[in-house]
């Protein structure tokens, strides 16, 4: 029996047909769920916070979507460890909810994603993540290869990790920085970095594992057909590099 | 009046002398600037549609052409559905120049909804731009050149729409004015078009005016637009530009993707368009008297952001993020929920939402009413009526091919110069800015190669591309050759990526048509773009003409029919990717090389003027045959069209793109003028021996070292990409 994962969106929200389409092309029992039928989010096993411009990113990304009521189900769930991927907006709005890296109280954010360094501009690229910690740290990355590097999207105006030097701190000690931005070949350099995010942070795991908010996009480069480098012969259908986080994740939803 | 005045209206005396006549009495105020927008230039083509007529229309791929919102060709088939792409293409010129980031966000916004409401997914867009000089610091140009990308980018972005083709120049001809032309593409299965007329049997039915509350933003609008630029009346313009909002657009989409769906469910056919020019007045008219009817508007129920608008305002303003349903009856209170429940537009945007302002009526007039009192009633015909203005036009002279004049090239210290001119250098801190990648459908994203590709049907194969071309240098010096070689160029572009080019979409920006010299540019580039479509088998499908783009001087733009060509493919598969490929491979030139420099970045470096080269339209048809059998046997390893700075531009462009992607490959040729823009293809073939040679020049081969050796001159990848790369990092940090 397949488990249900529900794709939430935000007014504002724009990515969310193809992660539906990733989760489902990975195996994934995937569904859109709208902000406007909240009540439906209990019968979902898993949730996932698309990619966009929640309520406008009015104040700062992800600072009014965390205050929305439908995040008090994904609050709930998230206690009762369901499992949760943010992406991109998504993950902006998890850690503006508190419900990463989970040390501090819910709704009073720890660190921020704040304007993108040096530009201050939105910005588009292609880069790569490289997985930071060992992958049974959380269910989400379980069926990943230590030091597992894939291709995604940096796409976003506010994709700067910052706090202050001793939660920085924190966040590496407790394991919290589940992946960094590197190089193809899974070098971890300053160049790798897109939008200046402290210490390279990709993304960011809560204490128990089962939330993670990851700041680029698999999505955008998950299947053959988004690969420049493609070789002849492959099925440009067939999901790979991004894809290869969310068949872990559909894989840790359904076991 | 806001003062009591007479309306401030841009109708001429003579036009109103003709409302007076058609109506059998004097205007009311409301109707005064309902003429006064549906006249405009801008919403009637009145100098402009004589000779649009001219153009290609129909073909075997054109399922919808140019007449409604936008045009639709075919894309092929998927799971026994025939699929099709919705295009249309629009300028924003006026708007940007005086309120730059509005007025080019606005400008996407506009755009999309052309496509959205034939029913489609908008899937795509491209932006081909036109700045001034941007060397001068802190000037406006400067500014409008920055701002601009800045909208664009913050428009397309928040709505998810992703960014896949455009082109930019830098020229002194746009100090005064900028261009900002936009494309958008929608996707559709053929059996779902809707369409903007009002079908039969619709009397009776239900407007339904969806979207955000309107008010005094973008009042005057259309008329605006149909003006030179005064920069004394710069701040009274704002006033016209429209304020967009990207989020309530973005959530206003999605709404109305489902009630395209909750209507084909109930087997439900109605009309939908976008409120542009002339607003809610404007769009209820034309929807109403395209199906043969009349319409009856009741403005107290248009939902508006302040109390007490007046009538003209509330019926005439070009408030964005709008548009309008014709339902029948029992359909309305569906739709009505959807986008006031299911997706609270309400709780969204400050009264927002979806109302019914008005009916369908079979007595052919429009008929305004507010407060109990009707403050317009006219024949819908005579509102709508397609009027012309014959103006008189001097016959462009064409361009005398005179014999090139060019010193002796030296590739050493020229193609430095070349690569880091402000029209061939890197465009990626501009388009870095733009979303390429969101919706996942990107297969070759802005920048990566001639033209974007999208695989817009989920779980096929089937592939769009689109590119844009209109280089201003040829515009400057001859608007027919200039229409024609824009044609050519987007055509090279689509095939070079892979594609088989279906349809090609206009935006004509001219300065004064009043003035017969610029009104004659236009008419020599319109009969370009036919001459040009019609050699080449391909039809216009939608376009759009931007008039008046000229200084309160008199100075205006050059010449500027820019083109976007639409390609398909059955297979995604088979896109030709970016970079050279392995060492050891033919380079082939296909096409012409006459050698001619006007109008050319070279001729621009050396500050020559020189002849413009001939076009062979029998060279175009075999230099593409060839190109396309390369493509066919496998053998077609890379290509690029021959563009801005010549075949050696081409070459490197090849060349960093293989570097980026982890090849270290270079060429070794020997060519008399690397740099000549004549048109053809750069391409990288595995084997020659199977191409019919006729037509092509073998200049060299690759090469397993990162240099590129022209001529005996030695360059490396790596400082060539430095040139390149950086000269607009400083405008665009």
């Amino acid at each position: 029996m397949k488990r249900r994962i529900a794709v939430l969106t935000f007014p504002g929200t724009n990515s969310e047909d193809e992660t539906v389409r990733l989760l489902r092309d990975c195996g994934g029992d995937a569904h859109l769920v709208h902000w406007s039928r909240a009540d439906m989010l209990a019968q979902y096993d898993a949730y996932v916070l698309p990619g966009g411009f929640a309520y406008e990113d009015r104040i700062r990304a992800g600072a009014v979507a965390a205050f929305d009521p439908v995040m008090d189900y994904v609050i709930d769930g998230a206690r009762r460890g369901k499992l949760i991927l943010g992406i991109c907006n998504g993950a902006q709005i998890l850690l503006e909810a508190g419900l990463v890296p989970g040390t501090g109280e819910l709704r009073r954010p720890t660190a921020a994603f704040t304007d993108n360094r040096p530009s201050g501009h939105f910005i588009c690229r292609q880069i790569y993540v490289k997985l930071a910690v060992d992958p049974g740290r959380s269910p989400i990355t379980a069926a990943l290869p230590p030091d597992a590097t894939f291709p995604a999207y940096a796409s976003n105006g506010e994709g700067c990790l910052a706090a202050p030097p001793e939660h920085l701190r924190e966040l590496i000690g407790g394991g919290h920085v589940a992946f960094l931005y590197s190089q193809a070949d899974g070098t971890v350099d300053d160049a790798a970095v897109p939008n200046g995010s402290a210490l390279g942070c990709a993304g960011l795991l809560n204490v128990e594992g089962n939330v993670l908010a990851l700041m680029p996009h698999p999505e955008r480069d998950g299947w053959n057909f988004q690969h420049l480098d493609r070789r002849i012969g492959d099925d440009v259908l067939a999901p790979s590099g991004g894809a290869v986080l969310f068949r872990s994740f559909v894989e840790a939803v359904d076991r | 009046m806001p003062d009591g005045t007479r309306p401030n209206v841009a109708l001429r005396s003579d036009e109103i002398e003709r409302i007076v006549e058609r109506l059998g009495r004097e205007p009311t105020d409301v109707e005064l600037y309902a003429f006064d927008a549906q006249w405009s230039e801008h919403c009637s083509y009145k100098s402009s549609r004589p000779f649009l007529s001219r153009l290609p229309s129909s073909g075997p791929d054109v399922i919808l052409g140019p007449g409604e919102d936008a045009g639709i060709v075919r894309l092929g088939e998927h799971a026994g559905e025939t699929y099709a792409i919705v295009v249309a293409h629009e300028s924003h010129n006026h708007p940007s120049q005086v309120v730059p980031f509005e007025g080019a966000a606005t400008g996407i916004g506009g755009i999309v909804r052309d496509v959205l409401c034939m029913g489609a997914r908008v899937i795509g867009v491209a932006d081909p731009l036109r700045f001034g000089r941007i060397d001068v610091a802190d000037s406006h140009q400067r500014y409008v050149a920055r701002s601009v990308v800045d909208g664009i980018g913050a428009y397309g972005n928040a709505i998810g729409v992703p960014n896949i083709a455009g082109d930019v120049y830098f020229e002194e001809g746009f100090d005064d004015n900028c261009l900002v032309n936009v494309v958008a593409l929608g996707v559709l299965k053929e059996s779902e078009i809707v369409h903007s007329a009002a079908p039969p049997g619709a009397a009776g039915w239900d407007l339904v005016l969806v979207g955000k509350a309107t008010d005094e933003s973008g009042f005057g609008g259309a008329s605006f637009s149909s003006v030179t630029l005064d920069e004394a009346d710069e701040d009274a313009n704002k006033g016209a530009v429209q304020v967009p909002d990207p989020f309530l657009k973005n959530v206003l989409m999605r709404a109305t993707y489902r009630v395209f769906e909750a209507l084909r469910e109930r087997g439900i056919v109605a009309a939908c368009k976008d409120l542009g020019a002339g607003g809610l007045m404007g769009c209820s008219a034309e929807l109403a008297s395209a199906g043969g009817y009349g319409a009856e508007i009741d403005l107290d129920r248009v939902n508006v952001a302040i109390d007490g608008l007046p009538p003209y305002v509330a019926a005439i303003g070009e408030a964005q993020e709008r548009l309008l349903w014709a339902l029948p009856h029992e359909a309305a209170a569906e739709v009505l929920r959807i986008y006031n429940e299911e997706y609270s537009l309400p709780s969204i945007s400050h009264n927002a939402r979806a109302s019914i302002v008005g009916r369908l009526t079979t007595e052919k007039k429009y008929v305004l009413r507010q407060g109990g009192k009707t403050v317009m009633d006219v024949d819908i015909d005579v509102l709508t009526g397609k009027i012309v203005d014959d103006l008189p036009y001097v016959e462009c002279i064409r361009h005398e091919a005179a014999s090139p004049e060019l010193p002796a090239v030296d590739v050493d210290s020229l193609f430095p110069k070349i690569l880091a001119h402000r029209d061939v250098c890197s465009r990626e801190p501009l388009y870095r800015r733009y979303d390429w990648v969101v919706r996942g459908t990107t297969v070759l994203p802005r920048g990566a190669a001639d033209a974007g590709i999208l695989a817009p049907v989920p779980g096929s194969r089937l592939g769009v591309a689109l590119a844009v071309a209109g280089n201003p240098r040829y515009g400057a010096i001859d608007p027919a050759y200039a229409a024609e070689a824009a044609v050519l160029e987007a055509v090279r572009r689509v095939i070079a990526v892979g594609a088989r080019p279906v349809a090609l979409t206009d935006c004509l920006n001219f300065g004064n048509p009043r003035n017969p010299e610029q009104y004659g540019a236009l008419v020599s580039a319109v009969d370009g773009l036919a001459r040009s479509a019609r050699e080449l088998g391909l039809a216009f499908v939608s376009g759009n003409v931007s008039l008046y783009n000229a200084s309160a001087g008199g100075r205006s733009v050059p010449a500027s029919a820019i083109v976007s060509c639409i390609g398909v493919t059955d297979d995604v598969g088979t896109a030709i990717l970016p970079g050279l490929k392995r060492p050891g491979s033919a380079l082939l030139w296909v096409g012409s090389r006459e050698l001619a420099a006007g109008g050319s970045v070279l001729a621009d470096v050396l500050g020559v003027h020189a002849s413009l080269p001939e076009i062979s339209y029998d060279a175009e048809r075999t230099a593409i045959d060839i190109v396309r059998s390369a493509m066919a046997t496998g053998v077609l390893l890379s290509c690029r069209a021959i563009t801005d700075g010549g075949m050696l531009v081409a070459l490197a462009r090849l060349a960093f793109d293989a570097r980026a992607a982890g090849r270290e490959l270079g060429a070794e040729l020997d060519f008399g003028n690397p740099f000549c823009e004549a048109g053809g293809f750069l391409c990288e073939v595995s084997d020659d021996s199977e191409l019919n040679l006729t037509g092509i020049l073998k200049i060299g081969e690759t090469i397993a070292r990162p240099q590129l050796i022209v001529n005996g001159s030695s360059f490396g990848i790596s400082g060539l990409h430095q040139i390149w790369s950086r000269p607009l990092e400083e405008l665009y940090p």
